[in-house]
């Protein structure tokens, strides 16, 4: 079964929906207009962008370009993960690349290889498709993580430095933030997966179908891409925070008053 | 045994110790006074290594506070802070979590040394059904130096512990303290109690020279 394609005038037809969301704001004064175009022309121009960028990755499917294009999209989560958890760009980038390169990189390959039957590990389709989805679904997670971890311990610097006193190792002392932190951070992902198929079709499967396979299939790969993103947040997120002690907290244990954008965080 | 050499600490470029210099030694009874900002509880955040002074050198037990030796001073001295921060949440799963720290693993609060401290603080047994967030601020004073106690260390950094407590609950921590010949006992307090007994010594910030 083949995918039925959109015209372009069909398309441009449901630009003419958003004539409702408009109505709505000017009805109550919503002020959404600027900002709800703004989003659109944006996704847009970005998804055309994309769709002709892939079209070309697919055709040359060359194992370089496509570890290459992985990266980028690994920076590009990177910086948008920092950015949103007010710390200091410099301070994580490094540790944030690395933990995400191996987070994605790892469960990946682990699907490639041994979950999806294919010749190629390398395959744009597989390679890109399932980085991109692991990006994007694991990147709120990290940076509700991050930067409750980081928030956390200046917020209750004086408990944390009782901990300290008390004789507790570095480990120790952060073991609590780190467990409430990662804990927050998966938070959203497991209530999505308690409730997917109930409450929400996700969209994978939506798109899996749209693509011409069977419910059956569509099922399969949600499930798998699902354990994926699990396992790749708790990592990136461990690995990003673990990695990231030695230039956050200075060599007494104490958080460095500078990791923080705004220091009135 | 505590030795504050020549320091000099600044906060935003203003400078609120200047080239200070005394020494504790085993077994004294010390207590800091000074006027608010006068840099006292920055001494203990600076011997414990929370913050790093301007110029000058602290030792312990003649070995200078460094990022190394920092973390066993810690693990040889009793602290409280001024607010009493002993984390938040139920009393037990604090105590639990205190002892479950390797240098701590022979705390134990279930036994009879834990109750009998209680008892001589005047803190009710049902204390420990409740939350930290709960107690008067008195209590938390009190808890706090039953956890400092229990730690088995025999030196005492103490930050205006007594403050929340009436004069009769003063004197009798004030008295344990004091009575403890092998404990060292630096404490930060404007209150007579301390100052005012003939067992500490007095070190006047402002006046830089100790009063007996």
């Amino acid at each position: 079964m083949e995918t039925v394609d959109i015209s372009v005038f069909s398309l441009g037809l449901t630009f003419l929906l958003l004539a409702i969301p408009v109505a709505l704001s000017l009805i109550f004064g919503f002020k959404l207009i600027k900002p709800l175009f703004h989003s659109v022309i944006r996704m847009s121009i970005q998804l055309v962008m994309i769709g002709f960028f892939l079209k070309y990755l697919f055709l040359w499917n060359n194992a370089f370009v496509n570890l290459l294009w992985l990266i980028i999209m690994i920076t590009v989560a990177v910086f948008s993960a920092i950015k949103g958890s007010s710390i200091k760009i410099g301070k994580i980038f490094i540790p944030g690349f690395i933990s995400f390169s191996i987070s994605t990189f790892v469960v990946v390959f682990y699907m490639n290889f041994f979950v999806i039957p294919i010749n190629n590990v390398f395959d744009a389709r597989y390679l890109i498709v399932l980085g991109g989805m692991l990006l994007g679904n694991s990147l709120r997670g990290n940076i509700v993580g991050i930067s409750t971890f980081y928030k956390n311990i200046k917020k209750d610097t004086k408990n944390y430095l009782y901990v300290l006193s008390l004789g507790a190792s570095h480990y120790e002392a952060l073991l609590p933030y780190l467990r409430e932190s990662v804990q927050l951070a998966l938070k959203p992902t497991l209530a999505s997966m308690a409730t997917m198929g109930i409450v929400a079709l996700p969209g994978m499967m939506t798109g899996v179908i749209l693509g011409g396979a069977s419910p059956e299939v569509a099922i399969k790969y949600q499930i798998m891409i699902m354990i994926a993103i699990v396992v790749s947040t708790i990592t990136s997120v461990i690995l990003t925070i673990l990695m990231s002690l030695r230039v956050c907290f200075n060599k007494y244990g104490v958080l460095q008053q500078d990791v923080f954008i705004n220091s009135n965080v | 045994m505590i030795k504050f050499n020549n320091i000099h600490l600044s906060y935003n470029g203003k400078e609120v110790i200047h080239n200070l210099s005394f020494e504790i030694k085993q077994g004294e009874k010390a207590a800091i006074s000074g006027k608010s900002g006068s840099g006292k509880s920055s001494l203990f955040s600076m011997l414990l290594g929370f913050i790093e002074p301007g110029e000058g050198q602290i030792t312990f037990d003649g070995v200078p506070v460094d990022a190394k030796s920092a973390w066993d001073i810690r693990k040889r001295t009793a602290y409280i802070d001024q607010d009493v921060s002993i984390g938040s949440g139920r009393i037990p799963d604090i105590l639990d979590y205190v002892s479950g720290l390797k240098s701590n693993a022979h705390l134990d609060y279930t036994n009879k040394k834990f109750n009998d401290l209680l008892e001589y603080f005047e803190l009710n047994s049902d204390l420990i059904g409740k939350n930290v967030e709960d107690l008067s601020g008195g209590e938390r004073q009190r808890l706090a130096i039953v956890i400092s106690v229990l730690l088995e260390r025999n030196i005492f950094l103490l930050d205006e512990v007594t403050s929340a407590l009436d004069i009769h609950l003063k004197k009798k921590v004030v008295d344990y303290f004091v009575r403890k010949e092998d404990w060292t006992c630096l404490v930060i307090s404007h209150d007579p109690v301390w100052i005012d007994n003939p067992s500490v010594k007095v070190l006047k910030l402002e006046e830089r020279e100790w009063k007996q």
